[in-house]
């Protein structure tokens, strides 16, 4: 390749010393062994979901299938199992960017706006729980959960899902209101609205970039979340889509097809949250949260 | 200054609805709201503190009750002080899974350390498509714990695999991660490592950008070779961060249940059973209460202990 020519090109890679060919041949074969081992998985699971159940099994292994068939996709994406879990899943996740991301947005003002008594502890015990591993509060969860009849239950999944949620989203959405004027605020109040509707009608519009990039955030762990779906839900009819592609194996038995069509079903919404988020970024930057 | 309306904005309509349902609420029960100046902070943060104490601390601290008391399966029973915790460390073939962790967290570290650090050196330099290679690189973190166990299970099936068909046919026997100790650890290892390692890219990544140009341009002009520029220069910069990637995927690996559970289960003969599965298997397929919750106390305290004394280390590095 011109690799080497392209990079003596640019100026600046010149002025810091334009590496040798040799240097550049040896980070060229260091990427590539990285794509494969990133890549190898994915394109393995891609390649045999397209496979007809004949060619799965065929020795020796073929990596581009010879027969294309969606066959696969149509037996798991399409069936009434797997479209069951996602709508819960959305449903999930609405219920909790309402949640979530309402409780954040006033914790985060004030935790912006304000200097009060015990703020700080407040904040820090908040942020604390971030490293509370899920695996230590799954059993009483369960428990807490079959208690107040909530186990087995979606909501149950909604407010564990959002109480893990609100500390991240303090954090992320605090830099966000702190880069708001105040005396945006403060101008709306002398006009005579109260703090409360100052927040609603001012900050709120005003901090819709940071509750983009927080709603990305909600979808992408309740999405691809499995201890605790696993562990407070138990009918086929109230699980998420993880939970769902877990019993795949064990209540359907192992075909290939079918389980590889499911996993890249469930990770192409991922992706696309996460193309959205970059572009959500990259919109809310240039556009400037504030425009006065 | 309106608030603008877009349609099939959900976020946005969600909270329009929120705001018409507090400002019912304002004139309805004004005392509610308008509970003067010194109030209002905590009006604004105890709602998501109250969710968040009830969910988190509140069955931490129920753990921490029943790890002491003897549990039949929802009944708490008779205090039966810290033998919970033995059973946890030693029943079912002993300590050995304390180990087990140790290796997986260590392994997971030594593979997605060097791997992530390297690609963002790499990436940070002119290359073409570097947007490109960033974005691919970074697609086994967007997979979830689960699916990318999925994967990796398919990819080392001892039967269909391409990789193992590729290894016999140059002559090399490969062993079977279903009974093969050593080939079940790796191939979780693999499988960890291979989820962790954009975060440590990432972040690098992102710390580089804070090395200034005109640092690295005179220390060239000063005659500093590219590996003392390396030294001397970038790394200083980007070794806090780095450390941060490091204690944040030490505990991703301590913590992770899923992709073990899927692969392996914990075995063979509990080869790769390590802390965090074990309470996974006590609380939801023994249903020993009791144990699991000794089990979850001592994951949290070493978590704890884990991330002070990487606060302690971060502070130190950064008062010298």
């Amino acid at each position: 390749m011109s690799a080497a020519a392209t990079a003596g090109l640019r100026g600046r890679q010149r002025a810091l010393g334009s590496p040798s060919p040799a240097f550049r041949a040896l980070q060229y074969g260091f990427l590539a062994l990285a794509l494969v081992f990133a890549l190898g998985p994915i394109g393995w699971g891609l390649s045999t979901s397209f496979k007809t159940p004949a060619e799965i099994n065929a020795l020796p292994p073929t990596w581009i299938p010879h027969d294309v068939t969606i066959a696969n996709y149509v037996e798991s994406v399409l069936s009434e199992r797997f479209l069951r879990h996602v709508f819960n899943t959305v449903l999930v996740v609405l219920a909790c960017l309402a949640l979530a991301l309402g409780l954040s947005a006033h914790a985060a003002y004030a935790a912006a706006r304000f200097a009060f008594r015990g703020k700080g502890l407040i904040l820090m015990l908040m942020w604390a729980t971030i490293m509370i591993p899920g695996v230590a509060v799954i059993v009483p969860l369960y428990l807490v959960a079959i208690w107040t009849s909530l186990y087995d239950t979606l909501w149950a999944l909604v407010l564990v899902y959002s109480a893990w949620l609100v500390p991240t989203l303090v954090w992320l959405l605090r830099g966000f209101v702190a880069a708001i004027p105040a005396e945006l605020e403060e101008a709306a109040r002398i006009d005579g609205c109260s703090r409360l509707t100052a927040f609603y009608r001012i900050t709120l519009p005003l901090l819709r970039p940071g509750l983009l990039a927080g709603s990305v955030l909600v979808f992408t762990l309740v999405w691809n979340e499995f201890l605790i779906a696993y562990s407070l839900v138990l009918s086929n009819e109230s699980r998420l889509v993880q939970v769902g592609i877990y019993f795949f194996i064990t209540e359907v038995g192992i075909k290939w097809g079918p389980l590889t069509a499911a996993a890249m079903g469930a990770v192409v919404p991922v992706l696309a949250a996460y193309a959205f988020l970059q572009r959500a970024f990259i919109q809310g930057l240039s556009a400037g949260a504030v425009k006065g | 200054m309106t608030p603008r309306i877009e349609s099939g904005e959900i976020v946005y309509s969600i909270m329009v609805a929120a705001t018409a349902f507090r400002d019912g609420l304002a004139t309805i029960a004004p005392w509610r709201l308008g509970a003067g100046e010194r109030m209002a902070p905590y009006m604004f943060l105890l709602p998501a503190f109250a969710l968040v104490s009830a969910v988190s601390f509140l069955p931490l601290g129920f753990a921490v009750v029943q790890s002491f008391f003897r549990s039949d399966y929802l009944e708490l029973g008779r205090f039966i002080g810290i033998s919970n915790y033995g059973d946890y460390l030693y029943g079912r073939g002993g300590p050995g899974f304390v180990w087990n962790s140790l290796v997986y967290c260590g392994a997971t570290v030594a593979i997605a350390l060097p791997l992530g650090f390297l690609l963002a050196l790499v990436l940070n330099e002119n290359l073409p498509l570097r947007g490109t290679l960033r974005t691919l690189l970074i697609l086994p973190w967007l997979v979830s714990n689960l699916i990318g166990a999925l994967l990796w299970w398919w990819l080392g099936n001892p039967q269909y695999s391409p990789v193992i068909h590729a290894l016999r046919q140059v002559g090399l026997s490969a062993p079977d991660m279903v009974t093969n100790k050593h080939a079940a650890m790796t191939a979780v290892v693999l499988c960890n490592a291979w989820a962790s390692y954009p975060l440590v890219m990432v972040f690098v990544l992102a710390a580089l950008q804070t090395v200034p140009k005109e640092l690295l341009e005179s220390a060239q002009i000063d005659g500093a070779s590219g590996l003392q520029r390396f030294r001397h220069v970038t790394f200083p910069i980007v070794s806090n961060t780095t450390m941060v990637a490091l204690v944040l995927t030490t505990l991703h690996a301590f913590k992770n249940v899923e992709i073990i559970l899927l692969m392996t289960g914990g075995g063979p003969v509990g080869a790769t059973e390590t802390m965090a599965i074990r309470v996974f298997q006590e609380g939801f397929q023994f249903f020993r209460m009791g144990v699991a919750s000794s089990g979850a106390v001592v994951v949290f305290l070493v978590n704890v202990l884990f991330t002070l004394a990487f606060i302690r280390v971060l502070r130190g590095e950064s008062s010298t």
